[in-house]
């Protein structure tokens, strides 16, 4: 499965860190709002 | 710019939280966690053999489009100024030329074509 421009973009369901909590975030919390979403390696790497 | 920044790895949440606390302070974004690398994998930037994602950043529209997406290899930071440069330019919801800035002029919308 690859992505493409103009599909929608895979859903998804993780928890994280949102200011000092533990919390569980879905992409489909922020419908309505311009997402932008980037992924990095690893922790304690540059961005 | 009024866009909800996600940022995602495929280390665990106690890890985000660690680096946080040691090196980033409180974020204004959540950081989560891909520890399965399903994520990683739909969006296709999952490198198997070292099980991280490489630098991905994906703009995503109100209505959960994908719009936009630059991923490059390991070695090369993201310029924040280019993925501001396409929000700014995609939610004008006009032609934008190459190299457009914000504030500049738009290409007159084509016949037949909704302009986005």
């Amino acid at each position: 499965m690859a992505v493409q421009v103009n599909s929608p973009a895979p859903a998804f369901e993780l928890s994280g860190v949102v200011g000092k909590e533990y919390r569980k975030v879905k992409l489909s919390d922020y419908k309505g709002k311009w997402v932008v979403l980037f992924f990095y390696p690893l922790d304690f790497t540059p961005i | 710019m009024d866009a909800q920044v996600l940022g995602i790895s495929t280390d665990t949440k106690f890890s985000h939280m660690a680096w946080v606390d040691k090196e980033l302070g409180e974020l204004t974004y959540p950081l989560l966690a891909d520890f399965t690398k399903q994520v990683s994998k739909d969006y296709g930037v999952l490198l198997e053999r070292l099980g991280a994602a490489l630098r991905g950043t994906f703009i995503i529209g109100p209505d959960g489009l994908l719009r936009a997406y630059i991923v490059q290899d390991l070695t090369v930071g993201r310029s924040v100024d280019e993925i501001l440069r396409i929000v700014t330019a995609l939610r004008t919801g006009k032609l934008c030329p190459a190299g457009w800035r914000p504030g500049e002029p738009h290409l007159p919308p084509i016949p037949g074509n909704s302009g986005e």
